[in-house]
């Protein structure tokens, strides 16, 4: 190592998030000399939780799609198993309760296909055939999408035609197109939609193939939250991680990562030590990557700024935490998770994401019905989320920024209260407020978004999938966080920062192959 | 139904497969015809910077004496080192000054005591008051003049008004300096910065030291409707009028408000902190009502019944693995894991020194360390995988802790 380099590793991870954990995890378990840093003091990206009184707020997490039981575990199940990272699950009761009160509507949906098949008839008769041919189909989705990995991107043409065909026909639609052609009816798509949310983008545009797949995960496998939070789940990776022999920083913001003549050649931290690497894999946002990280400038292909440009960020996050001081017997609190929208159209609901107004939109949890002792007997913990684009946040002056928080969180309270009949309000112990800044505060994210790129289906896993090697537009840059080609959400970010793991590796040895021969 | 059976078809087979097909395409082409331009807007995140700087390079613009044994600072953006405005805040919140005081890097939380409407007009204050054997009060009194430069951190603390859970009426328990962040709500309020009234129940032990005496004076002239104080005179002979005489007791802030619906605010010395709290638990006021501020360094740990008794007067050694080394150093029972660390030339990050913030979160590797009962802010999580918060830790006996590299400065 020459003395422009302070220090030298064979991999640096970009940022201790979902995908910056799994891929340092990942990389370590491979035997490779991996240093992890985070530029804030405590790992975990959105995976974290704060302390308010009496209560542990979860800062982010809902519920964890594709986790699964201990005897029949999902993807993301498998993913813990074989890194070797150890959580304490709890299981969500129910899929959810959804209720749109200008619509009169009112159902809880269970977990388990049948069961949800069921509860759909029940709540719109005569829906049983279409309902069934849909989940039939997002099974197939599923297990296409299983072969495709399996298959690692050289899947066999006769086997994706033969065993998949339903999969190809509609990978390249949105959720409206293909419930149009398995003919779904409306009032059965009312109640089907409910998880749009989760993804953020309106069922005109969010691509088929991604929303199959997290209903058949969700309604085959269930749901899951660690018992302390996520906090729990990165604290368990940073264990394993050190375990294995990473090297973990926090409090250390990488300022630039130095490219020449295309590939990576290291970074410089905000002190300014200059770390040797050949592979970064940024948990960091893909916009403030391209955009002010890569150094020197002129080493981001204009392609790469293209594609970003041709693309819309989704949803940064509003989340109203509240510690009540009476148990949700008491309060009424049936659920787990409530969806509480103002209409069922959701193209509708989606303009409301770029408006502070009253909100159009909530995915509203009561933590103890899956964590019953998650606070003190007497207590309850709940969050209500909200998605606004960060365009709604233009104008928002430090002077405005407290009073509006309280305002839009009054509104949420007020329609949690009117949907559900609940009474919250008097009943606020402790009360906090997360806001796009929040987000953007602690882990830097452009814009405080909490997702990635918007999955329209010209833009959705599939296609991502396709054209994983072109979009590497910097050698030895790959991208591990919801901004890669699995797409938004949670366990897509964790299995996102693995596989990106798993293909740097292969081209440390393809390097290792190329240098001997 | 099997997979051979479901036969799905959108615009028709051969348009499917071929929408299938040119996934690839159609994306590229969607990628060329977008601009090769970065992005245009950070206005999230430039707003979280200002709301949230990670410091703040002040300077001292005004020294002013507010009683015989306080002073009050003003404090403005210092430009000249990079600071272009001071970050807003809300009444009640506190700054974390970051001072080398003998060598020793450290920080001392203080209540903002100027209003956020003053904040916006370009400065801030804080008053301070001189203690006997202040560390830090006798630097101050020493060196913080016109013109000295002053680091602080961004506004922090949860000790401010919500309209969506408390009450309109106010009414807050003050001790001695714990009156500064009350000034700051009383400031706001009579402003119509908060739509809420202030009754304020201010403990004080010297009739000739009490902080912004005339100021309250004031406003509650002024503004009647929004605030009001009485002062509760703990020495021997009173001869202002209108006291209460003694502690703040129960009975006294049943008195000057209402128990059974005001929003109880709480400020003040730690046994002060300990007592008021169990009056209004005992008046019946629910935990709702109460808020408090961050309970306070623990200068004498062995006055709470778990502390191991006789660790107070032992000294232990605390092998740090931080800075690229590995050092031993001695700590005593009755200091802070957080102020032995500063003794020997460290600096940790901190802020409240309350156990509250996680600023100083550390892991440690061996050893134990007892924690005060009001300032655990650890998250489960983190006490179940062996991290403290030094500023609330006592060693109880010899330790091994791996130095957070979050904020660490030079000592």
């Amino acid at each position: 190592m020459d003395n422009r380099w302070n220090r030298e590793y064979d991999a640096v991870v970009v940022g201790a998030g979902n995908g910056g954990m799994t891929a340092s995890t990942q990389l370590a378990l491979l035997g490779k000399r991996v240093l992890l840093l985070e530029q804030h003091n405590i790992i975990g990206g959105f995976s974290t939780s704060f302390v308010r009184g009496r209560f542990e707020f979860e800062a982010s997490l809902h519920e964890l799609c594709d986790v699964g039981s201990s005897e029949d575990p999902g993807g993301v199940g498998e993913l813990f198993k074989e890194l070797g990272v150890e959580v304490e699950w709890m299981s969500v009761p129910e899929a959810y309760r959804l209720i749109v009160p200008e619509k009169n509507l009112n159902v809880v949906m269970p977990f388990g296909v049948s069961e949800y098949i069921d509860a759909m008839e029940r709540y719109v008769p005569g829906s049983r055939p279409a309902v069934t041919k849909f989940m039939d189909l997002a099974d197939e989705v599923m297990r296409a999408l299983q072969y495709l990995a399996e298959s690692k991107g050289n899947p066999d043409r006769k086997v994706l035609m033969g065993e998949y065909g339903n999969f190809m026909r509609t990978t390249a639609y949105s959720l409206d197109q293909v419930c149009d052609a398995v003919g779904v009816p409306k009032a059965a798509r009312d109640i089907l939609y409910a998880y749009w949310c989760y993804l953020g983008v309106p069922t005109s545009r969010l691509n088929f193939t991604i929303f199959a797949a997290m209903i058949n995960r969700y309604l085959i496998k269930g749901a899951y939250i660690p018992r302390y939070r996520s906090t729990e789940m990165a604290l368990a990776f940073e264990r394993r991680f050190r375990e294995l022999g990473g090297t973990i920083e926090c409090g250390t913001r990488v300022e630039k990562i130095l490219v020449e003549k295309g590939s990576v050649t290291g970074i410089v931290t905000a002190s300014g030590e200059r770390i040797k690497t050949g592979h970064v894999l940024c948990n960091a946002s893909l916009p403030r990557v391209y955009g002010e990280m890569v150094h020197p400038e002129s080493e981001v292909p204009e392609m790469a700024l293209r594609s970003m440009n041709a693309r819309s960020v989704a949803g940064s996050g509003f989340v109203v935490f509240l510690g009540l001081d009476a148990s949700p017997d008491e309060l009424g609190l049936k659920d787990y998770s409530y969806f509480i929208y103002h209409d069922t159209d959701t193209d509708a609901l989606y303009d409301g994401l770029y408006r502070l107004g009253r909100p159009t939109v909530q995915a509203a949890v009561c933590l103890n019905r899956a964590v019953p002792d998650c606070s003190p007997p007497g207590t309850t913990i709940m969050s209500i989320t909200c998605l606004y684009k960060p365009e709604a946040w233009k104008d928002v002056e430090p002077k405005d920024y407290f009073k509006l928080k309280n305002e839009l969180a009054g509104y949420f309270i007020d329609d949690f209260e009117a949907a559900t009949g609940c009474s919250i309000r008097g009943h606020i112990e402790e009360i906090d407020i997360a806001a796009p800044p929040t987000y953007a505060r602690y882990t830097g994210a452009y814009q405080g978004v909490i997702y990635g790129y918007e999955v329209d289906s010209w833009d959705s896993l599939m296609p991502r999938m396709m054209m994983m090697k072109d979009d590497i537009y910097i050698k030895g840059l790959r991208f591990a966080s919801g901004w890669g080609f699995r797409c938004i959400g949670y366990s897509s970010a964790l299995q996102c920062g693995r596989t990106e793991a798993l293909l740097t590796s292969l081209d440390m040895d393809q390097e290792k192959g190329g240098a001997a021969s | 139904m099997t997979a051979k059976q479901l036969k799905i078809k959108v615009k028709g087979t051969l348009r499917d497969l071929l929408a299938f097909k040119n996934l690839a395409k159609k994306r590229m082409q969607r990628f060329r015809k977008a601009p090769a331009t970065r992005y245009s807007s950070l206005h999230v995140n430039d707003l979280a910077a200002r709301l949230h700087p990670a410091s703040q390079n002040l300077v001292i613009k005004e020294v002013r004496d507010e009683t015989k044994s306080s002073r009050t600072f003003t404090l403005a953006a210092d430009r000249e080192a990079g600071t272009g405005e001071i970050a807003y805040f809300q009444a009640g919140q506190y700054l974390s000054i970051r001072e080398t005081v003998e060598g020793c890097a450290i920080t001392r939380p203080y209540s903002i005591a100027s209003s956020p409407a003053d904040a916006l007009n370009g400065f801030y204050e804080i008053t301070i008051r001189k203690t006997d054997k202040g560390f830090f009060t006798g630097h101050v009194w020493e060196h913080w003049k016109v013109g000295r430069k002053v680091v602080a951190s961004a506004p922090m603390g949860q000790m401010f008004y919500s309209p969506l859970r408390d009450s309109r009426r106010i009414v807050a328990v003050a001790g001695g300096s714990g009156i500064t962040p009350f000034r700051a709500m009383a400031r706001e309020i009579c402003a119509g910065g908060i739509d809420a009234s202030l009754r304020l129940i201010y403990g004080c032990s010297d009739e000739g030291d009490i902080m912004f005496i005339d100021e309250f004076r004031e406003m509650a002239k002024a503004h009647p409707d929004r605030f009001s104080f009485v002062l509760v005179m703990s020495c021997d002979e009173v001869t202002l009028e209108g006291c209460e005489k003694g502690f703040i007791t129960g009975d006294i802030i049943a008195r000057h408000s209402d128990p059974g619906s005001d929003s109880y605010f709480l400020c003040g010395p730690d046994l002060m902190y300990d007592f008021v709290t169990r009056e209004l638990v005992s008046l019946g006021v629910p935990l709702r009502r109460l808020r408090r501020e961050a309970y306070g360094e623990i200068k004498n740990p062995s006055r709470f019944t778990g502390y191991p008794s006789g660790a107070e007067g032992k000294t232990y050694s605390i092998v740090v693995h931080g800075r690229g080394k590995t050092e031993t150093i001695t700590a005593r029972g009755d200091e802070s894991v957080l102020v032995a660390l500063e003794r020997a030339r460290y600096a940790p990050p901190s802020a409240c020194r309350s156990g509250e913030c996680q600023f100083c979160r550390t892991l440690l590797l061996k050893g134990d360390v007892w924690v005060g009962p009001e300032s655990d802010g650890r998250r489960e999580a983190d006490r179940r995988n062996g991290y403290i918060h030094p500023c609330a830790s006592f060693p109880v006996s010899d330790l091994e802790l791996e130095l957070p590299t979050a904020g660490t400065r030079e000592g």
